[in-house]
């Protein structure tokens, strides 16, 4: 008999929960379903990190929370993109930046008009054009102007514990009921859950169960037909270590993400400190051997302990079964590189929302959720993976197994039509748009054999001084930008929110098709 | 540097002429040179007297002004398309080329909607489509192209006589370099060792060669189909109408919508140009014979024929690649799909512009064929599962296609999405291609599918508000649609073929 949902329990623990809890809270609570969580024991260690695209501002907005508190109790530091080191030998660094893409218009894509003068002579690297690379490298913070085709917006970094103290305070005041408990068993009636039984016997019945718990997924790996489908064939790093070190002075507009023989250390400053986040290959290396590294890896001296973990990459068989839908890392999880950690969890909350049960009795929706869900987590994977596919060190069996895989297909295609003629081909659910593959792979040195031949129709005079003019539009708007430093310290609400929604005023220009205009997004 | 790239189009009409006028619009000479090659005696199919929004993008690419186009076509406007007695017998829905609710609100409007219905609200949701009731009141405006207010919800396309579309643009493409030869093919020369296409030879003896080949020859596929073999893939038993009957009529009425009457073997088109109407009638020949399908069409006609009606066959489907070794087909040489929701100009439209920034140096990159490959699939299989759904979505019981097309099987995909809105109201969003939601709402609901439930997510407001938003909301459509110039007028103060009584001057609010 079919009925409405009434009462929601979010199972958790840190961000990812409280993330769940409050966009239920802000979507659904005024049309009297109940929300609670049950709070599961933190993972969180003191020297964890978030770090943050910028679409988890528009989250911050839809759900009411003032972003400037990030700043001001969370220690965030505005991040322009990452710099990503050693992983083409003797290549130089590269900045991936947070460009926003440009509106859909007519016209070449910029990236056509660079391959071209390129072949003729262009020396000029390819980062010099992305507006928040070099935003990165003047270690200044891009904010959202009047230009829409130059545009870009900062990322964070954010004192994970103090972030997860943040949402909670927010939506325990809000409203929403919160428990602190174990999770004895669940009572399972066929692909339902019937009842949570806590640790300290309350008995915990819900018509829909949201899994929020991370990678240990405490209630979705205990439905039927949920294995965890490993990613470890490409994603090689099964360790983690967090450690600290001192805050930089002046602070970066970037992260450093550099690789060593087996894995990577990543370097994040907050404003306090750095986090120093190594990822790598226990078949490679040992625990001990990192920690014991970690000060020559990073370059900085190590304050206080490294704690290790476990990375486990791969997707659940399924992600929504019967009355439990997994949000985040209990659906699928990745590297905690290119900062999608925290994405993955807002991503999938975004699409749950959308795909909201309107039957307590028959989830009819969790199909497409899952399918959905599935090509989001195809494609970030095949993005982190692209670093490694494209590595250019020779020094270790890590990084020559990774060059000489043959890719998923997903990825192959992108490769292939990439070298063919510098386009990138995006599938449905994709995070990253066609800037951050181009400056990936042209980073990692994929260099396209051809261009658009709408190119040829431009003459080579008008051709310099749109490059010219790019140049010099990046120059003039990194001038205005400030300075990290400078940007937190007069960071305030009202400036914040006059920032966001990101591509609010975009929508303003005119558009012809049914597609563009009908809010396709 | 390097050799331009040699391209030949075999077949004029709407296809042939599109492909020449991008390609020499687009690409220097340096870069590509293109031939094209038509006979006179060869009869064009005509197709396509609607087109789809995205048909101004193509105009645009190609620097073609609006008006000028409009008056050498003798076109008008379209903000949608009618259906009439496809749900059932007396029905009516308009698929409107914009948004159902305020701007902004895509995602959740239909579902406030739903509410409000069962809190007693009358409304239909096209009565809060802004295109929708334009369309109804017989009325045009360019839209606002600030995204905020009520007329920016909406995009709209043209009806023109395909025939002149594809002169005109002969006539811009022969201006800007693109070599006309007359002639029938009568041999294709090909590479023995690759079996790329290397050369036609016409009649006349002259041989002409290549280093890529479109093939615009209509439903012969002579270079991808004959030549190549490049396989068919068959959606006869989903789409089963395999023949039309075209006639011009009286100019009628100019309504901004195309018209689609279902009938007793299939549906009936009704296009209003500036100086005729076209009329046809797309049948399936298993279900009704050729005779009483045109004796059906003259008799249903709304004004005075003008002509005999001229018979087409085709059959719904798709080579199984669009491009093939050196050969690319654009239009009914690479597949057919009825043109209910006048998809067929948009199909070589995209086509063309999914082939110009993967046109090959010289020599086929298979890279760029794949990729090519790829988007073209995506826009078929949408296109076809769209229409597939007018066809499974019918509730009429009083003729055989209409029993058989109720019951049959379809596409897998189709039945997801048929299955989830029924139930939840949810439509499932994709990137690329056609139809988007709005598109699938209107023929969702105008055929009688009405979801059993709604999203919670829409249960926030309390009842009396949202009635009362809807309420406001549905006035100041009504107002703001009154207030907009009768279709016919904005006509002859744009782009009147003929010459108007009345002086354009102040007067257009562009």
């Amino acid at each position: 008999m079919s009925r409405r949902i009434e009462q929601v329990v979010v199972v958790g623990a840190d961000a990812p929960a409280w993330m769940a809890a409050a966009a239920l809270r802000q979507s659904v609570s005024a049309a009297g379903i109940r929300v609670r969580v049950i709070e599961l024991p933190t993972l969180l260690q003191p020297a964890d990190v978030y770090s943050a695209l910028p679409e988890l501002a528009g989250f911050h907005h839809r759900i009411g929370l003032d972003e400037s508190l990030l700043f001001s109790l969370c220690k965030a530091v505005p991040m322009a993109g990452q710099r990503f080191s050693n992983w083409s030998g003797a290549g130089p660094p590269f900045i991936q930046g947070y460009d926003r893409p440009p509106p859909v218009a007519a016209g070449l894509a910029f990236t056509q008009l660079w391959i071209k003068g390129r072949q003729k002579g262009l020396r000029t690297d390819f980062e010099n054009f992305s507006l928040a690379a070099m935003a990165a490298k003047a270690g200044r913070v891009p904010v959202p102007t009047q230009d829409v085709e130059l545009r870009s917006t900062f990322g964070y970094n954010i004192d994970a514990a103090a972030y997860s103290a943040l949402l909670r305070n927010f939506v325990t005041r809000g409203g929403v009921e919160t428990k602190m408990a174990g999770i004895a068993e669940l009572e399972l009636d066929g692909d339902r859950i019937a009842a949570l039984l806590l640790a300290d016997g309350e008995r915990v019945e819900a018509d829909l169960f949201v899994d929020a718990s991370g990678p240990q997924a405490a209630l979705i790996s205990r439905m039927p037909g949920t294995e965890l489908d490993s990613w470890r064939e490409w994603l090689p790093c099964d360790r983690m270590l967090v450690a600290s070190a001192k805050a930089l002075k002046p602070l970066p507009a970037f992260g450093q993400i550099s690789a060593f023989r087996q894995g990577w250390v990543g370097l994040f400053p907050l404003q306090d400190r750095t986090a120093v986040v190594a990822a790598y290959d226990s078949r490679q290396i040992s625990d001990q051997d990192v920690v014991d590294s970690l000060p020559a890896l990073a370059n900085v001296p190590i304050s206080g302990d490294a704690v290790v973990s476990s990375l486990t990459q791969g997707i659940r068989k399924r992600t929504w079964v019967g009355n439990c839908v997994a949000v985040g890392e209990s659906a699928f999880s990745l590297e905690p590189l290119d900062a999608v950690q925290l994405h993955i969890t807002h991503y999938c909350i975004s699409q749950f929302m959308t795909l909201f049960p309107v039957d307590a009795s028959a989830f009819r929706e969790a199909e497409l959720y899952d399918r959905i869900i599935r090509r989001a987590a195809v494609n970030l994977r095949d993005f982190q993976f692209a670093h490694y596919k494209l590595n250019r060190r020779f020094d270790t069996p890590l990084w020559d197994g990774c060059r000489e895989l043959a890719p998923p297909e997903t990825l192959q295609r992108k490769l292939d039509l990439f070298a063919a003629r510098g386009r990138i081909p995006l599938y449905d659910d994709e995070t990253f748009q066609e800037q951050a593959w181009e400056s990936l792979f042209i980073g990692h040195g994929l260099m396209p054999q051809s261009y658009d031949p709408r190119v040829d129709a431009v003459p080579e005079q008008e051709h310099i001084a749109q490059v010219q003019a790019r140049l010099n539009d990046i120059v003039g708007q990194v001038e205005g930008m400030a300075p990290v430093d400078e940007f937190i310290a007069g960071v305030n609400s009202e400036q914040l929110q006059r920032l966001k929604p990101l591509d609010e005023d975009v929508r303003h220009l005119p558009t012809r098709t049914m597609t563009e205009n009908m809010g396709a997004d | 540097m390097s050799e331009p790239l040699d391209i030949v189009i075999l077949g004029g009409g709407t296809a042939g002429w599109m492909a020449a006028a991008a390609l020499v619009s687009l690409v220097p000479p340096a870069r590509c040179r293109v031939r094209l090659i038509e006979s006179e005696e060869i009869g064009i199919v005509g197709v396509g007297e609607a087109t789809f929004p995205e048909i101004r993008n193509f105009n645009d690419a190609i620097g073609i002004d609006e008006a000028e186009m409009m008056r050498a076509t003798k076109a008008a406007f379209k903000l949608g398309i009618q259906f009439v007695d496809w749900g059932f017998k007396g029905s009516r829905y308009i698929h409107p080329f914009g948004v159902h609710g305020p701007v902004g609100m895509d995602h959740i409007f239909h579902h406030r909607w739903l509410r409000a219905r069962r809190l007693g609200l009358k409304w239909d949701l096209q009565d809060y489509s802004f295109a929708a009731q334009a369309a109804r009141d017989c009325r045009f405006e360019l839209p606002e192209t600030r995204r905020t207010t009520i007329d920016s919800a909406y995009t709209y396309a043209y009806h023109f006589d395909a025939g002149l579309y594809s002169v005109y643009l002969r006539g811009l493409a022969e201006q800007r370099g693109v070599i006309r030869t007359e002639g029938k093919v009568r041999d294709v020369v090909q590479d023995p060792e690759t079996g790329n296409i290397r050369s036609l030879v016409l009649e006349s003896g002259e041989t002409i060669s290549g280093d890529l080949f479109i093939d615009c020859s209509g439903f012969r596929s002579l270079l991808l189909g004959k030549t190549l073999g490049v396989g068919w893939e068959d959606w006869a038993k989903w789409l089963p109408c395999d023949r039309a009957f075209a006639v011009p009529s009286e100019r009628d009425e100019l309504s901004p919508y195309t018209r689609s009457t279902a009938m007793e073997a299939g549906w009936r088109w009704r296009i209003p140009l500036q100086h005729r109407t076209g009329n046809g009638y797309v049948f399936s020949t298993g279900f009704i014979d050729e005779d009483r399908a045109a004796a059906s069409l003259m008799r249903s006609l709304e004004t005075k024929a003008l002509a005999e009606p001229r018979m087409l066959k085709f059959q719904a489907g798709r080579r199984l690649v669009n491009w093939e070794k050196n050969c690319v087909a654009v239009g009914l040489a690479g597949g057919f799909l009825e043109p209910l929701e006048s998809t067929s100009i948009y199909l070589i439209q995209v086509a063309i512009m999914q082939l110009v920034p993967l046109l090959p140096c010289k020599s086929v990159d298979p890279r760029l064929r794949d990729e090519f490959n790829r988007l073209i699939d995506l826009q078929y299989e949408r296109i076809r599962d769209f229409l597939i759904l007018h066809y499974k979505l019918n509730r009429r019981d009083d003729a055989e296609i209409w029993r058989y097309c109720a019951a049959m099987d379809v596409p897998e995909s189709l039945t997801r999405k048929i299955e989830l809105f029924r139930h939840s109201a949810i439509i499932e969003r994709y990137k690329d291609g056609l139809f988007p939601p709005t598109s699938w709402l209107s023929v969702f609901l105008g055929q009688g599918l009405i979801p059993e439930s709604y999203s919670p997510l829409a249960d926030t407001m309390p009842g009396e508000s949202l009635l009362g938003h809807l309420d406001a909301f549905h006035a100041d459509i009504l107002d703001r649609v009154e207030e907009m110039r009768r279709h016919d007028r904005f006509i002859d103060l744009y782009c009147a073929a003929e010459p108007s009584a009345v002086p354009m001057g102040a007067e257009i609010r562009l």
